[in-house]
């Protein structure tokens, strides 16, 4: 499979500090990378990097098939960005924003602007400076900015930060729409984690500067299956027939109506059909699944985020 | 590069200066003109004083369009914006301080000119000194005022460093004053402002911290 981003090795420290060290990380050409990391992690300084922005203290950069150098600067042609948050020349409207955008990437097909505009969903700005505009519409027209040369990798710093509900599914689908038609390669950081369940293919969870954990999403679904859930008003006599019949010791009883039943080999259909062979009512049984957030909680330690 | 200007100008528009640069004109003269009623200057000395002026004031504006260009691009962040395009930093960075440089040289030369011409004939109009300016001294004197032009637009990249050091506007403009304040010493113990050395000497400085400031671009972190 080809390879967007690999970096080895990846450090950066800031007066003897380390705030990316030793960093590997790769991202697919094609997917939607969401990286994770709580407060001060090192993302935006890895996005930095990646960006050239700011230079590592030690390791390699691949982007693209090329090795980024100090002085690397013909590659930025073929990505988009937002970094932070996003940066205009305040004083100036969206569109006039837009062209210079163009103008410094050498691209030439400045129609696509008002459709780019659209695409974001922006809606309202007529000839505002951008100064005026609300972190929402910042955000995407930020967005706008970055897609709008269609580059083969966007690398995107908290980019629904300011949106609405609604402004964030919009958001998803666009970014879900640019993978499956440009194939564009997506590097997404972001807080909430809810979003980069939906949205990303790869997780990468980022904390004190390393990489502590590259995983698909798939696997994470796969893994993660907790427990099933079970909740019936015979209890006694279904953890009877957990024991006996189905041979399942690895459960526990939560209260009077709820067993909890962490044996990963049977299933939920074998064990609803034994329960009602026994005439044990039930009042429900669910697969429950650890998600995303516990997930990253589990791995990052509660009290850093 | 020009059209690296050209977008530099586009982003930032410079109707300011423009305008500052007329009504500073009208000012030096109107400035001048009083001084030579009130105290016995031999024109000599006027010519001195015009120039000195005229640099004194280009050398703060052009502290000004720096801090435009350069230093709030830094404290608005737009310059890691700028980074991140597909163009070398040298280049951009290059084109900034061209556009100052040659914006400062033009419009010290241009009123050096308008200033020196307007003078003289009002000088032989009103007869302000029993001498009478000949259009062949007028000539010999804008000669060297452009010289001087030529120095001062180099001069005027001096503030960079102190305003780079901090990305501070104020510093920029201090530091302009400054400089500003020793080139244009005229009194008989530091006749400076008509001393071609010292000013090839401010900037010989300015040309180097452009230098300077254009090498070190890549290497720098943009934080």
């Amino acid at each position: 499979m080809d390879i967007a981003i690999k970096t080895t090795g990846l450090t950066k420290a800031f007066q003897g500090k380390e705030i990316v060290s030793g960093l590997n990380m790769t991202v697919k050409k094609g997917e939607i990378y969401g990286l994770l990391g709580p407060n001060g992690a090192g993302k935006t300084t890895l996005m930095k990097m990646l960006l050239n922005l700011v230079k590592p203290t030690a390791g390699e950069i691949h982007i693209l098939g090329e090795t980024l150098t100090h002085s690397s600067f013909e590659l930025l042609k073929r990505m988009g960005n937002i970094i932070e948050y996003p940066i205009f020349y305040e004083k100036l409207s969206a569109f006039d924003n837009l062209v210079l955008h163009c103008e410094y990437m050498g691209y030439y097909k400045q129609e696509e602007i008002h459709e780019t505009i659209e695409l974001v969903g922006l809606k309202n700005i007529d000839n505002k400076p951008v100064k005026e505009f609300s972190l929402g519409m910042k955000q995407r027209l930020g967005i706008a900015r970055a897609i709008l040369t269609r580059p083969e990798l966007l690398i995107l710093d908290e980019p629904i930060n300011g949106l609405d509900p609604s402004g964030i599914k919009e958001i998803r689908n666009l970014f879900q729409m640019l993978t499956k038609q440009y194939g564009i390669t997506l590097l997404i950081s972001s807080h909430i984690l809810g979003e980069i369940e939906q949205l990303a293919d790869t997780i990468g969870i980022i904390n004190k500067g390393q990489l502590i954990k590259e995983i698909s999403m798939d696997d994470i679904r796969e893994q993660n299956t907790e427990y099933i859930e079970l909740v019936t008003p015979h209890q006694r006599k279904a953890c009877y027939v957990l024991e006996e019949l189905l041979a399942i010791s690895n459960y526990k009883v939560v209260d009077d109506s709820t067993i909890r039943i962490y044996d990963a080999n049977v299933t939920q259909t074998a064990i609803s059909k034994e329960l009602i062979l026994n005439d044990i009512e039930i009042e429900s049984i669910n697969r429950k699944v650890k998600n995303l957030e516990e997930y990253f909680l589990d791995l990052v330690g509660t009290s850093t985020v | 590069m020009f059209n690296l200007i050209r977008l530099e100008m586009k982003k930032e528009s410079l109707k300011w200066y423009g305008l500052g640069a007329i009504i500073a004109n009208l000012l030096i003269l109107v400035l001048i003109i009083p001084i030579q009623y009130d105290e016995k200057i031999t024109l000599d000395e006027m010519f001195v004083i015009l120039g000195a002026l005229i640099r004194a004031v280009f050398i703060v504006f052009a502290a000004v369009l720096l801090s435009k260009l350069i230093i709030d691009e830094y404290r608005s962040k737009t310059i890691y914006l700028m980074y991140t395009y597909p163009i070398q930093r040298k280049k951009l960075i290059a084109a900034k301080l061209l556009l100052a440089g040659t914006l400062t040289f033009i419009t010290i030369a241009i009123s050096s000119v308008f200033v020196a011409t307007v003078y003289s004939i009002a000088h032989n109009m009103f007869q302000l000194s029993t001498e009478e300016i000949p259009v062949q001294r007028l000539l010999l004197e804008i000669m060297s005022m452009l010289k001087f032009a030529i120095a001062a637009a180099g001069a005027s990249l001096i503030p960079l460093y102190f305003g780079l050091r901090k990305r501070s506007v104020s510093a920029t403009i201090i530091s302009s004053l400054l400089i500003v304040a020793v080139l244009s010493q005229s009194n008989p113990w530091l006749p400076i402002a008509d001393n071609m050395y010292v000013a090839l000497a401010f900037a010989a400085i300015g040309v180097l911290i452009a230098f300077w400031t254009i090498r070190n671009v890549d290497k720098m972190d943009a934080i």
